[in-house]
């Protein structure tokens, strides 16, 4: 007999299944391989505290689910899309394939959905203060996950070759060409030359199904690790309450149990609006047209969009820095305000943030009215 | 035409009735579905009493009087609302239609109100009566509560099912009987009864769901209330396949078309939505499955999640039913934009007649006009229609041309989605011009009729000159 399996831990035994049963038969089965008890039980000690805010601990889940659909539909799309006749194969999409612009449509809306959730999740983060230490590359992680699912939007939008995503497509790149440097060079890297082109669906595509699926999948696996090995972050305001009021409900078995009908309303959610407003498709891209009128970026880049237009001519340099500085001032957050209960420089980040809300809603609310 | 527009920017009349009925099929749903609920659970608060154990009863009790509180809020409240909201509503968008229905319906309708006096005076008395009143006359008075309020959807439902099925009931033979029990009345009747138990076990969830996880009696409350669910999920595929046997043809082809995209179906709205529908049952049957088996674990939000699916799911079958009817609002008889069958049938002197001297409620107009084609606009195509908005006319018209606007108007009705236009060549001229100046052009119907004119009767090919080579010849 090998002697290379390993023994059943004598802790884990009462809490497995019997052993006469096939459960506990292919438990001990897999223990015995993979000796990683210490890993179960402490997934299965993971706990949600209880407390007004709970609510806002389902929005991680909630991307997860969205990023799921999209997974799911961008690959049934890709099994009919053809990135060398891109218009002409959405059109057989959406017009021949069964069902075909019904999927279309769930992925439209979920992916703007997902960017919502990831707003969501991102300010509750923050205002929750769950940044703080030990926690702050799940935080850093957190943004860079953001910073690629807008990335997704922005390669996705264009693939689809129509007159509205050759455009918007189009006032994009001219905003990364402006950039000091390295502008010129960027835009020319993305476009595949002087212009948006078939040339630009060529490095889109790619970038779309398989570079950013490798990386955004690494750096969720990282990010939900770090959240697994770490729990989840108690506001202040739970932390102070004497020990016998914490109440908290167990992660697996009760909390993510609770989310799966969330997760239905959702999906369902996604083929009502597929119903109610799906995904138009407009005439074929004419590079040698001129654009439409009110051609804007999507509304996730809307309040970028908007605040690069208060700084005209020679303060657009300015503008951009000041941009620029807005995801390193987020990156660098954990790092300041580090004080658990929060002091006056934890009360500063709670006020930047709320304005920083307040100007990307009415940004975007500025760019989508103008 | 004997009405006056109500043009509603943005959503058009049709959203506006679609959004208050929506809400409103809800909640009259549930008026019913949860008057079974009340009876149920007042009969097992009972049982347990009788049984021995009356504390447990007490407990259901406890639970039983949160329940009517929500209960008797949501449906009377917003019942109360949304219905009188639909029939300000209806009797604006389609006046027409309305007409026909309570002069045909007059006595059940009356019928109605009665028997919503005496459903209300129930609900009432057996809430208020919590205290004073004996439990066996709250039980009966719950089960009285459902049997009448059951009784209101027996009435409506005749009205409701008649739209798209009207049977053997004509414009000339008006026989009250075969328009009530008309062909999918049977099937509507106990689909949407099974239905309203589905809603009332879900709302015995979402009250449970504000119970403390740590209290005994929420695992059993939400099995029962999961017990008026799951038996109704899987009973609906069924009924529904007995109501979809009852369609008109022409539906069920438009929806069969409509799977296979835009291009294979004339409207695949109406397939979208009963995909919608029958995507929100599967997913409320999954949802109550998670709450049999882990009771305890059922939140607020999670209860909340399950009632939304079912609203969502709501929509997709009511949708879907007031699109079956397409191009009618009564199936056969009268249009969505309020034309009488009956004058189509009667040929081009009524269906050709200049059309706004046939309207009552619009101003003078010059003939050809911009404003001609917009009052056009107005009276046959704004109940459906709107500019920029739902179902927006701008979108749709963007890449036509004068002579193909002219020539569509005149066999649009073929695919069997649209009414067929009525009016005069000069009509659909103006109509046309209006149409395609909301795209910065600016045309009245005369340049409209010589463009059509023009594509009708191309100029003949230039002769050929003799003098030239083969190759220089046009």
């Amino acid at each position: 007999m090998s002697s290379d399996l390993s023994p059943i831990p004598p802790e884990a035994e009462p809490r497995l299944p019997a052993p006469g049963s096939r459960a506990g038969r292919a438990a001990r089965w897999l223990l015995a391989r993979y000796p990683v008890w210490p890993i179960v039980e402490h997934l299965a000690e993971k706990r949600v505290p209880r407390h007004r805010h709970s609510a806002w601990y389902a929005m991680g889940g909630i991307v997860l689910f969205f990023f799921s659909v999209q997974v799911v539909t961008g690959i049934l799309l890709m099994v009919y899309y053809d990135p060398g006749q891109p218009w002409q194969s959405v059109q057989r999409i959406v017009m021949e394939i069964p069902y075909g612009a019904l999927v279309r449509s769930i992925h439209h809306w979920a992916a703007n959905l997902m960017i919502l959730a990831i707003f969501l999740h991102l300010f509750s983060t923050f205002f929750l203060k769950a940044y703080r230490p030990p926690r702050e590359l799940t935080w850093v992680t957190g943004l860079v996950l953001a910073g690629l699912a807008m990335a997704f939007g922005f390669s996705g939008y264009l693939l689809p070759w129509d007159e509205l995503s050759f455009f918007a497509t189009r006032v994009g790149i001219s905003e990364i060409e402006k950039a000091p440097l390295v502008g010129g060079f960027l835009a020319d890297l993305v476009r595949g030359g002087p212009d948006v082109t078939v040339a630009t669906i060529n490095r889109f595509y790619p970038l779309h199904v398989v570079v950013l699926p490798l990386l955004i999948l690494g750096l969720i696996g990282a990010h939900l690790t770090f959240v697994q090995v770490q729990g989840v972050s108690e506001p202040d305001s739970f932390r102070a309450l004497p020990p016998e009021q914490r109440k908290y409900h167990k992660f697996f078995g009760e909390f993510l149990v609770a989310e799966i009908p969330v997760w239905l309303a959702l999906g369902v959610l996604l083929v009502a609006l597929a119903a109610l407003a799906p995904r138009a498709l407009d005439p074929e891209a004419n590079p040698a047209a001129s654009a439409p009128e009110g051609i804007k970026p999507e509304w996730y880049f809307l309040s970028q969009y908007q605040a690069l237009k208060l700084f005209p001519g020679s303060l657009e340099l300015l503008g951009q820095a000041l941009l620029g500085l807005v995801p390193l001032a987020m990156v660098a957050v954990p790092f300041w305000d580090r004080s658990i209960p929060a002091d006056a420089r934890g009360r500063l980040a709670t006020r930047l943030g709320i304005a920083g809300l307040a100007g990307l809603v009415a940004m975007t609310l500025w760019g989508w009215l103008s | 035409m004997n009405y006056p527009v109500w043009d509603v920017p943005v959503l058009g009349a049709g959203l506006v009735v679609a959004i208050i009925a929506v809400f409103h099929v809800l909640v009259s749903h549930f008026a019913i579905g949860g008057g079974a609920f009340l009876f149920a659970a007042e009969w097992w608060a009972g049982r347990l009493v009788r049984s021995g154990r009356p504390e447990d009863g007490l407990r259901v009790r406890g639970f039983l009087h949160r329940y009517a509180t929500f209960f008797l809020v949501f449906t009377t409240v917003f019942g109360a609302m949304t219905g009188v909201g639909i029939w300000f509503a209806i009797a604006l968008a389609s006046p027409e239609g309305t007409s026909l229905l309570i002069h045909q319906f007059v006595f059940a309708w009356a019928t109605e109100w009665v028997v919503f006096l005496v459903e209300l005076s129930l609900l009432y008395l057996y809430y208020y009566g919590w205290k004073h009143n004996r439990r066996e006359d709250q039980v009966f008075l719950a089960g009285a509560y459902f049997v009448v309020s059951w009784f209101s959807l027996f009435i409506i439902n005749g009205i409701l099912s008649f739209m798209l099925t009207p049977g053997g009931w004509t414009i000339e033979n008006r026989d009250l009987a075969a328009a009530f029990f008309n062909p999918s009345y049977w099937p509507s009747l106990v689909l949407r009864t099974v239905t309203m138990g589905l809603i009332g076990g879900i709302g015995g969830i979402l009250v449970a769901g504000r119970m403390d996880p740590g209290d005994p009696l929420k695992a059993r409350v939400v099995r029962f209330s999961a017990a008026f669910v799951v038996p109704a999920a899987f009973l609906v595929p069924l009924l529904f396949a007995w109501y979809w046997s009852t369609l008109p043809e022409g539906t069920v082809q438009m929806v069969q078309e409509g799977v296979a995209g835009l291009g294979g179906g004339r409207l695949t709205a109406i397939t979208r939505h009963l995909v919608l529908a029958g995507v929100a049952g599967s997913a409320v049957m999954a949802g109550v499955l998670v709450a049999v088996f882990r009771p305890r674990v059922v939140t607020t939000g999670a209860a909340v999640a399950l009632l939304l699916m079912v609203q969502m799911g709501l929509m997709g079958a009511e949708f879907f039913r007031e699109m079956a009817r397409k191009p009618y609002v009564l199936h056969g008889t009268l249009y969505s934009n309020s034309l009488w069958r009956r004058d189509v049938d009667a040929g081009p002197s009524v269906l050709k007649a200049p059309f706004l001297q046939r309207a009552r409620w619009h101003p003078a107009v010059e003939e050809m006009s911009p404003e001609h084609g917009e009052w056009v606009f107005r009276l046959q195509c704004a109940s459906c229609h709107t500019r920029e908005g739902y179902r927006d006319i701008a979108s749709r018209t963007a890449p036509w041309t004068p002579e193909f606007a002219f020539q569509w108007f005149e066999t649009m009705h073929e695919p069997g989605v649209m009414p067929p236009f009525q009016g005069s060549a000069e009509d659909r001229a103006a109509l046309a011009a209006w149409l395609l100046n909301l795209h910065g052009r600016t045309l009245d119907g005369r340049d409209v009729l010589r463009a059509a004119e023009k594509a009708a009767n191309p100029a003949p090919p230039p002769a050929a000159d003799p003098l030239l080579p083969r190759e220089a010849q046009p």
